[in-house]
């Protein structure tokens, strides 16, 4: 597919707005009702999923030539989808993807920003998205007694990605999700210094070739093994597995599941029993990759039937986030004893993201913060004393803005809190 | 492009931030399903009144057109250049006031319907939201006519509208109502100067005169709970139950005729907490999540009415008011041989229909899913049953266009709705279509302009969809010349024309 393949979806755009607010039937109150952080932040409509659409048009119509303004709008945005969900509760046209398709058009007309440059180099160089040796990859796992998958038998693959490997603090959460793991009877490896980057983010900020590259290592990787399951606690890891991965035709019958859907399903299946009590008031954050984008992909191929109004042969289904990774996270703080999970106002599909989707986080730090920054004020105004969630991306990013604004808030991935439960 | 020092000087004003003439802000601003439209020189986003004051002295002075637009979703928002800027109002989006006791709510432009509407109904009040949706400006001046799916009990944009505060094309900031004398928002026409006439007539200026910088607008009691108990994942919304004291119904009768005694009974009786005469065709669309569904329902519900229906809403104040509205209404129904769809008793269908009415969110499925185009015939704003009269007139051209296959093949039954319990009325005939289909343009083209010889020759009135000098030239004589006062006003609010008025009126001779 490529941008002009998405002209129709594009021009179907009616300004409406509704893409930038979360689905109005669930709007309580005055606050919190925006979704998408970039045209919250910006706010000249080109920041907005219609105004992307526009500038879809105008491009292949070559009404519009490369701008820094046109190149600021691309890359100020998170990725997180929350445009496409709020869209399809009642059009019914694709508006991520032609947003992804345009990223994808600039990587290949040679206009991306330089702030991208080093996140591509080191997956190019070393096969990891962020800084930090190949031989190191591994380090996280030292003295957890796991196999390697690659040499060794197991049934299960544990994949850390990239943000765990090579973030110390985030260590703990995979070293915890390992360990219950096991703790469970899992016959569970890892890949050590041989896993390699997913290739999500080099996805979504338009690199599609050295995704494709990342995917096709990884599955011959994974293929060796005779594994398959693969489980991973990153949220981008586990869009690209399971959505990207069958998008291109390459995941064949390798199960993908997150962290928290296995945890959720050895506790629900008896071989776990979070008996420990936590006393804590915790809230939980949907990451975008997991949570509204976590949906399986629909395969279809077929054509619009000519007459007036968008019906497709075959019947075409949209993906809208309804199928998307909400229940099992939740359903694991639920069966920790003590913990008492309180909601905010924007969550599931119309969650706010963190803002460290999309290649924001290097393009652009101070707008990542300050997305992560609307999260938690959104996250204390619940009363919660905690921020829990299930990706390293949020979790880095909420730390890290948690400290620069000297605020009380503790974070935690789901798994942390499991492990001290058990 | 702007003269530099012209490009400065409104820079000084909102902040480097805040304006942009780069072609990628400025293309965006140029584009609806509805048209497209030349670029504007600059795009600016004022914070403050003061900011929206300075700007327009600005191009009064340096003779630059310009346009202010909330939510902008219709083409009015358009400010074509070349020699024009927009004013896109995003930043100004407060809840300035709620005011409980005197039931009132002031608002900046960018406050949308759904966030008012919920602050609201926390404190037992409730507003009337414009039809076209909660995505829209909660400014009573905002939208076209401010007519909404509640109006039977909660009335439109014209009526509710209390004091503002309104930035003349002159530059004059202009406080009007009570607010011009009291400093209190609570009324439009005084003590203090009324000009609700001048800012407004049969519909809004569309951007042609001035900026509306703040407006209060008139508030009611909501019987119902304080945040509606919705479930489910997008699309699949509705509520866990429907709350005690709601009812939700789509009733059906054998002939027009039958249908407008049911709404004169049901105003008289003053039950209904919305009245709304969908066709099949808008009923299916409200309800299903994507078109294909869409046309599902319709096939299904157009085999289970006899004729022309209406959906009614009952809010019961009390139980025993709850019982009553729910007997007059049983009443109404055997006197007029009224037939209730049982797919609309579906607590889960008709529960979802319920709240997606009450906050206005399935007009963009209803109007723009098809093919993201919004098509169809404005009638006008008069007696209920003048209006319904013209529209049923209309039917027959849509008629034939389903025929020759130009649009979509969803009936032709027209759309008409009560206000205030059926002391006025509106009425609108949807036709979805696609755009590029070979002939459809020039046939909808010939269709809104019979659509406009039937009002005309028959004396309907003036439609909504009258703006612009020609139609409003064409349709003056018919209505006291209304054409003349509003150009009057027009050159003495405006005398250098620096408010961009093509969807309004000009100063022309």
């Amino acid at each position: 597919m490529a941008l002009e393949d998405y002209r129709s979806d594009m021009e179907t755009c009616c300004r409406c707005s509704a893409c930038k607010f979360i689905p109005l039937e669930k709007v309580t109150g005055y606050q919190h009702t925006y979704v998408c952080p970039s045209i919250a932040r910006y706010n000249f409509h080109a920041y907005s999923g219609g105004g992307r659409m526009n500038l879809g048009v105008a491009m292949l119509d070559k009404s519009l030539d490369y701008t820094d303004k046109l190149l600021d709008v691309v890359y100020n945005c998170q990725m997180c989808g929350a445009c496409d969900i709020s869209c399809k509760y009642a059009m019914e046209f694709e508006v991520l993807e032609p947003i992804n398709e345009f990223r994808i058009k600039c990587v290949e007309d040679g206009r991306t920003v330089p702030a991208l440059n080093n996140m591509i180099n080191s997956l190019r160089k070393q096969g990891t998205m962020v800084s930090g040796s190949k031989a190191s990859r591994g380090q996280w796992a030292e003295g957890l007694d796991v196999k390697d998958f690659t040499r060794q038998k197991t049934e299960v693959i544990y994949h850390a990605g990239c943000r765990t490997c090579y973030d110390q603090e985030m260590w703990k959460v995979a070293r915890a999700a390992v360990t219950i793991m096991q703790k469970a009877g899992i016959n569970v490896g890892i890949a050590g210094e041989h896993e390699s980057c997913c290739g999500e983010r080099a996805y979504q900020t338009g690199y599609k070739e050295d995704f494709l590259k990342q995917a096709r290592q990884n599955m011959e990787l994974f293929r060796k093994s005779e594994a398959r399951t693969l489980v991973t606690g990153c949220a981008d890891c586990y869009h690209a597995f399971k959505v990207l991965y069958d998008k291109f035709e390459m995941k064949g019958d390798l199960e993908v599941l997150h962290t928290t859907e296995y945890l959720d399903r050895l506790i629900k299946g008896g071989k776990l029993k979070p008996a420990r009590k936590v006393v804590a008031r915790v809230t939980y954050h949907d990451p975008c990759h997991l949570g509204r984008l976590g949906e399986s992909y629909i395969h279809w191929k077929g054509k619009k039937i000519p007459g007036h109004i968008r019906i497709f042969d075959p019947p075409k289904e949209f993906r809208r986030g309804t199928y998307g990774i909400f229940e099992p996270p939740r359903d694991v703080l639920r069966s920790i004893p003590g913990l008492k999970l309180v909601e905010m106002d924007r969550i599931k599909e119309y969650a706010w993201c963190c803002g460290a989707g999309g290649g924001v986080s290097e393009a652009n730090p101070d707008f990542a913060k300050w997305t992560a920054q609307g999260r938690l004020e959104e996250a204390e105004s619940t009363g919660a004393e905690a921020i829990v969630t299930a990706c390293p991306g949020c979790e880095r990013l909420f730390s890290n803005t948690i400290k620069e604004n000297k605020s009380v808030l503790r974070v935690y991935d789901v798994v942390e809190l499991l492990a001290k439960a058990i | 492009m702007l003269k530099r020092e012209i490009y400065s000087a409104f820079e000084d004003v909102v902040g480097a931030e805040n304006i942009s003439e780069d072609p990628a802000i400025l293309e965006s601003y140029t584009r609806t399903t509805r048209g497209v439209s030349p670029r504007t020189e600059a795009v600016l986003l004022p914070k403050e009144t003061k900011e929206v004051q300075a700007i327009v002295k600005l191009c009064n002075r340096y003779k630059i057109q310009f346009k202010a637009s909330s939510t902008h979703w219709g083409p009015a928002g358009f400010a074509p250049g070349p020699n024009a800027i927009k004013m896109d109002l995003r930043r100004m989006n407060r809840i300035l006031e709620i005011n409980e006791k005197n039931m009132y709510a002031v608002v900046e432009p960018y406050v949308i319907g759904a966030q008012l509407q919920a602050e609201l109904m926390k404190r037992g009040l409730n507003c009337s939201v414009t039809g076209a949706g909660a995505n829209c400006s909660a400014l009573p001046l905002a939208a076209h006519e401010g007519l909404g799916h509640s109006c039977q009990s909660m009335s439109y944009g014209e009526r509710n509208l209390l004091a503002v505060e309104w930035v003349a094309p002159d530059g004059e900031i202009i406080r009007f109502g009570s607010l011009g004398s009291t400093g209190d928002w609570s009324c439009g026409d005084g003590p203090g100067p009324s000009l609700r006439g001048i800012i407004r007539g049969h519909v809004t200026p569309l951007g042609g005169l001035g900026v509306f910088t703040r407006a209060a607008q008139k508030l009611y009691h909501w019987p119902g709970p304080s945040i509606f108990p919705i479930e489910g994942v997008s699309p699949h919304y509705a509520p866990n139950q429907i709350p005690e004291g709601f009812m939700i119904r789509y009733i059906s009768f054998p002939s027009i005729d039958a249908r407008f005694e049911a709404l004169r009974k049901i105003g008289e009786s003053e039950i209904a907490f919305q009245v709304m005469c969908f066709a099949p065709s808008m009923v299916a669309a409200n309800i299903a999540t994507n078109n294909q569904e869409d046309m599902e329902y319709l096939e299904r519900i157009s085999k289970s009415v006899q004729g022309p229906g209406l959906q009614i809403i009952v809010a019961g104040n009390s139980p025993r008011d709850f019982e009553y509205k729910k007997r007059a209404l049983e009443q109404i129904m055997e006197e007029t041989d009224g037939k209730s769809l049982e797919l609309m008793e579906d607590p889960v269908i008709g529960g979802g229909q319920l709240w997606r009415c009450i906050r206005i969110t399935g007009s963009i499925r209803e109007t723009l899913r098809a093919t993201g185009v919004f098509g169809g015939v404005l009638g006008g704003f008069d007696v209920l049953s003048l209006m319904l009269e013209y529209i049923k007139q209309v039917a027959p051209l849509k008629a034939d266009l389903m025929k020759r296959g130009l649009v979509l093949d969803d009936g032709a039954i027209p759309f008409g709705q009560p206000v205030e319990h059926g002391h006025y009325g509106h009425s609108e005939m949807l036709i979805r279509f696609d755009p590029k289909f070979k002939g459809t343009p020039e046939a909808l083209g010939q269709l809104a302009g019979e659509a406009t010889n039937i009002a005309f020759n028959g004396k309907y009135g003036v439609l909504n969809s009258i703006n612009g000098d020609e139609r409003h030239d064409k349709f003056g004589p018919l209505a006291s010349n209304y054409h003349l006062w509003l150009r009057g006003i027009k050159k003495s609010f405006d005398p250098g024309g620096a408010s961009l008025a093509d969807s309004h009126i000009t100063v022309k001779e």
